[in-house]
């Protein structure tokens, strides 16, 4: 090392530095294109094809064309507002209660820490499964005292198969079917330690005497959080909800094994569907063109929030 | 400390990733791939050069040779292909060595489609478990056109007319062979019917009276959504038939609204409404079966081979069949307590059921179609035919002469024969060309109009599902 | 005055306390309850109404009367006797004989290779600007919003045309670790790149000044003091490649070579019914991650908060 360090002139390191960051993140590139970037183009090409018996043809917008026409190509969109909203918000809402809760508590038992976010490292595929057992009508653990009449009148409920409840405003599936509830709160269970991680860390950065100073003006609980937390972390509010809207939307393993788009199609949303159609039906045309709308708003959310962070920075700054 | 610390535990780990992967790949390499891989590599692509060595015949089957758990599901299925295997193997020896490839079951077909588009590894036979899915490989250019082929063989004239008929793809060619054909059927704890199962849709709603007075109820099926919309196959089909009722308008469109079919899925909103079926029948993965398992559902629709997968059984009289086996089955309707029947049907009408077959498809793009020949020729074999039919096929021999066959003429057997034979059987999806959709778009509109929202009007939520799928035509 | 004040405080603690009982039996109940599940005899699962504990005797409740039971375990693992096995039973279950170890093989290998090229651009990102660099990111950053099942049949295809090529080394174990690579780059380089811009940039400066390449001066100052982010790096990568289901799935063509969340679909697929069956399955499954995590959970904890963060 020493000796062809001797060598170098003093200039050679400079010019080396300019390519060094080319070489450095050259690889990554690489990956990237081949298993991302070059799969995504090939989409954008099923998209305006479909297989005929005799191979691939052009079809234009036809693909969609017919997803647009699709009775449950609209359904799924409202569930998966609505699964986005109760998921993203439950756990928010929780996360926060939480991470409040471990903030006060200076001293942590690493055990209790370390059980409370178990739940984040189990696959979503092994999560749905598990909140399947403990429902199954007549067998599950809670199902004895779900399906009691006596404590949910007027027959009980039994989450896997309860009918939902007529919409209030037209086509939109509100309220929720008792399998969406349960939807929601499985994904929320999964999502709620890292969710709590990360507003924990953002409130441990608020300065204590800005919360003592507040106390002694005479301000409440309430007032303190909405005035002084909330606008302190919303940086890291936003990209919490980011982070929950990426997964919910992206995820299918939680409702692949545990409602499976049912009862009905009452927890059906779009990565079902896209499931559904591209590998079920086998139309990989029509899939291709869901997962490009998908992917479409997905994007719609990144550029929102960075946008909305880097207001947020200069306006802090 | 703490970078020691993780750079110990990283360390640690993969210190046990190499202890886990040395000690666990040798015993995982060579069982599963001694008869797959040593030949597999080369000789397949130039199978003529070397006509000493075996070459190798890929299946793709739902069963799983390599799985012994007595009560597994398909324990049946496993056991089938873990004894034949060999016996193939030395029928052929020095030509062909069959390499069976296990597959999920709800998943084979995509993944057949899937392989043959891309040019992938695709099989060279195909264990097909339904024609719906002849009819999707053949949309998608997935099979081969059989006809030429199997018209010039020994037992193509032996072979049952309407099961040649479930064959044939749209444009009249052969694409499937078939080898078991699977009718769909009643099962009945004859206690619950103590005077034969309902005979009528009015006798049936006595019966459901009666029972249900007695904590019971008289029917479960598979009620629900999952599978693809399966259980419009399975049970809701054999009503709709029953009651001379059609999905189809015989020209390849979608066609519900017929007066039968609205009549019939009113009769089926009906007994759901009025608490004659068990919640669990809408729970989906095939957890219907756990009401007729206890004898708290009287009946169950659904088809011939689901005797395999019911059990074990508790009889109305406490009686308990509980090998864990398909035995448990085949014993309580040797002893009476179940018995295979048809459907009720309205007065005048012949009850129906739905008629499918099981067997073979060759992909386009398989290796060695020679070696598929062979094999489909060996399981047409007087000893070979049976025991397919009976353990994967789970239905009735395609094939006359296997008909006559001793392991047929079991109480079983002979039920399930009268039960078909006084019945007008055919497949749901008639004309159909793209049948999963079908079938999932259809199910998901009744179990909304039966169980979700027993309000809606039948003809209009109808009308609006066949137009969305014609507007696809 | 000061007494109420005092009690107040005790009655809040007790109340925070409780609350994160709460929190903790939220958290833990369904797994404990499928820990529970899983040692039921068939006996007790096809019990309607289910009971919790299968201690119920004619009797009575009686903890000594319980019928545990470990025949999920043995049907998962299916230990047979065996003369060459050291302790005399072999484990001849699909889900520990092959796809575990295809897992951890794949999870591994992922992570070592995701942790040196993250390593490398997350460097790269953080210490030099160039021209193209924002874009760079933000496109890294689009990727993760392209949905999984999207790309699956490009790289079903792109799978296929390898293997048909038939080049030598090659099988589908080495593409799915690509793959899985492709899948955890964008976001573990942006979790990188948070750990490279929290290391004072004056410690290499004093390197370079020393006489040090900026290669040496990255490999000897930089990457040690990045060593616990990359660490975290690996672990997140390794959690997420162990739980992955539908590219392991579709992308490998032979069972033999398939990972675990296949290898628990697939056996559902032949115990649909048997709910303690797969409840054995399921904690043995989970069991590894967990057991790694218990034992990493600082850099865990560090990796969820850089990445989100800073990203």
């Amino acid at each position: 090392m020493t000796q062809s360090q001797s060598s170098y002139s003093p200039s050679k390191p400079h010019r080396k530095r300019d390519w060094l960051p080319f070489w450095l993140i050259l690889p990554t590139v690489v990956v990237l294109l081949a298993i991302q970037v070059y799969p995504a183009l090939y989409t954008v090409w099923l998209s305006v094809h479909e297989r005929k018996p005799a191979g691939w043809t052009y079809v234009g917008v036809d693909n969609f064309r017919r997803l647009l026409n699709m009775g449950l190509f609209k359904e799924s969109i409202g569930h998966t507002i609505i699964f986005l909203v109760g998921y993203a918000s439950l756990t928010m809402l929780l996360g926060f209660i939480v991470a409040m809760l471990l903030n006060r508590k200076m001293r942590l038992s690493g055990f209790y820490v370390t059980l409370l976010f178990i739940p984040w490292i189990i696959a979503d595929l092994l999560t749905g499964i598990v909140f399947r057992l403990l429902v199954f009508p007549d067998y599950g653990i809670f199902s004895g005292i779900l399906q009691n009449p006596a404590l949910f009148p007027p027959d009980g409920i039994s989450i896997l198969t309860a009918a939902r409840p007529k919409p209030w405003f037209g086509d939109f599936p509100f309220p929720p079917s008792p399998a969406m509830i349960y939807l929601i709160l499985a994904s929320a269970w999964r999502a709620l330690p890292f969710i709590t991680l990360l507003l924990l860390a953002s409130m441990q950065t608020i300065p204590q005497e800005v919360l003592e100073s507040s106390r002694i003006d005479g301000a409440n609980g309430w007032q303190i959080v909405r005035h002084i937390m909330i606008p302190l972390m919303l940086p890291t509010l936003v990209v919490a909800l980011f982070s929950l809207t990426l997964s919910g939307m992206n995820g299918i393993g939680m409702v692949f094994s545990l409602t499976g788009g049912g009862p009905g199609t009452s927890t059906e949303v779009l990565s079902m569907l896209l499931y559904a159609i591209g590998w079920r039906q086998l139309y990989f045309g029509r899939a291709a063109a869901l997962a490009l709308l998908i992917a479409v708003i997905n994007w719609l959310l990144i550029t929102g929030t960075l946008r909305f962070t880097r207001l947020q920075e200069r306006s802090i700054s | 400390m703490n970078r020691k610390r993780i750079l110990l535990t990283l360390l640690g780990v993969l210190a046990l990733v190499f202890v886990v992967a040395a000690c666990a790949q040798q015993p995982a390499e060579q069982p599963a791939e001694q008869p797959a891989e040593q030949p597999a590599e080369k000789p397949a692509e130039q199978p003529t050069e070397a006509p000493a060595k075996e070459v190798d015949f890929v299946t793709w089957y739902q069963y799983d040779q390599n799985n012994e758990d007595p009560k597994s599901d398909e324990r049946v299925g496993n056991q089938y292909l873990r004894d034949t295997i060999p016996q193939f193997n030395e029928a052929f020896e020095g030509k062909w060595n069959w390499v069976n490839q296990p597959k999920a079951f709800d998943k084979m077909t995509a993944e057949l489609v899937a392989a043959v588009q891309a040019g992938g590894d695709v099989p060279d036979l195909f264990e097909m478990s339904n024609t719906q899915d002849m009819v999707d490989f053949y949309r998608h250019g997935t099979v081969q056109d059989l006809t030429d082929w199997a018209m010039a063989q020994s037992w193509w004239n032996d072979l049952d007319a309407s099961a040649i008929e479930a064959c044939k793809g749209p444009d009249g060619k052969l694409y499937c062979i078939p080898i078991s054909i699977r009718p769909q059927v009643v099962y009945v704890w004859s206690d619950r019917f103590p005077d034969g199962f309902s005979k009528t849709p009015e006798a049936f709603l006595e019966d459901s009276e009666r029972l249900k007075a007695e904590g019971l109820y008289s029917m479960t099926f598979f009620g629900s959504t999952d599978k693809g919309g399966e259980g419009l196959t399975r049970a809701m089909w054999t009503i709709i038939s029953s009651y001379g009722g059609s999905l189809d308008d015989g020209q390849g469109n979608m066609k519900l609204d017929w007066p039968e079919t609205i009549e019939a899925i009113e009769f089926i909103r009906h007994i759901v409404q009025q608490g004659y079926i068990p919640e669990i029948a809408f729970a989906g993965g095939f957890q219907e079966e756990e009401a007729f398992k206890d004898a708290s559902a009287g009946s169950f629709p659904t088809g011939l081979f689901g005797y395999r997968y019911v059990n074990p059984l508790t009889a109305p009289d406490g009686t308990k069949y509980d090998t864990g086996s398909a035995e448990d089955m085949l014993n309580a309707i040797a002893d009476g307590q179940v018995v295979i029947t048809h459907s009720f049907a309205p007065e005048g009408k012949k009850p129906g059921c739905g008629i499918d077959v099981a067997g073979f498809v060759i992909p386009v793009g398989a290796k060695n179609v020679e070696a598929a020949y062979d094999y489909i020729n060996w399981i047409m074999s007087p000893e070979q035919n049976p025991a397919w039919v009976q353990g994967p096929g789970g239905g009735f021999p395609a094939l006359k002469a296997t008909q006559e066959h001793e392991l047929f003429q079991t109480p079983f057997y002979k039920q399930a024969a009268e039960a078909v034979g006084a019945s007008a059987c055919r497949p749901w999806f008639g004309s159909l060309q793209r049948p999963n959709e079908a079938q999932e778009m259809v199910m998901q509109v009744i179990y909304k109009l039966i169980k979700e929202d027993p309000t809606l009007d039948i003809a209009t939520e109808l009308q609006k599902v066949q137009e969305e799928y014609n507007a696809n035509n | 005055m000061t007494t109420t004040k005092s009690t107040r405080k005790r009655w809040e603690g007790i109340g925070v306390n409780l609350a994160m009982l709460l929190v903790l039996v939220f958290a833990m109940v369904p797994i404990f309850t499928t820990v529970l599940i899983s040692f039921k005899s068939e006996q007790d699962i096809i019990r309607k109404p289910p009971n919790i504990f299968p201690c119920d005797t004619p009797e009575g409740f009686k903890w000594s009367e319980c019928r545990w039971s470990v025949e999920g375990y043995q049907r998962v693992l299916a230990p047979k006797p065996s003369e060459t096995s050291p302790l005399g039973v072999a484990i001849t279950g699909n889900i520990p004989r092959i796809y575990i170890p295809n897992s951890v093989l794949y999870a591994t290998a992922t992570s070592l290779l995701v942790v040196f090229l993250a390593g490398l651009s997350g460097y790269a990102f953080s210490r030099y600007r160039f021209r193209g660099h924002g874009l760079l990111m933000t496109g890294i950053l689009a990727i993760t919003g392209v949905p999984l099942l999207t790309n699956l049949l490009a790289l079903y295809q792109m799978a296929a045309t390898f293997r048909k090529a038939d080049l030598p080394f090659y099988d589908d174990r080495l593409f799915i670790i690509a793959v899985y690579m492709g899948f955890y780059l964008p976001l573990s380089v942006w979790i990188a790149k948070g750990f490279f811009d929290a290391i004072p940039r004056e410690l290499e400066e004093a390197a370079l000044i020393d006489g040090c390449t900026p290669v040496g001066a990255l490999l000897r100052v930089t990457m040690p003091l990045a060593l616990p982010g990359l660490a975290a790096v690996f672990l997140l990568t390794f959690v997420s490649v162990w739980n992955e289901f539908i590219a392991g799935y579709l992308i490998i063509a032979k069972n033999q070579y398939k990972p675990v969340m296949f290898g628990l679909y697939d056996f559902l697929g032949q115990n649909i019914i048997n709910l303690q069956v797969i409840a054995a399955a399921c904690i043995l499954i989970a069991s590894p991650v967990v057991i790694l995590f218990v034992f990493t959970r600082r850099s865990f904890f560090r990796a969820m908060v850089e990445g989100a963060v800073k990203g």
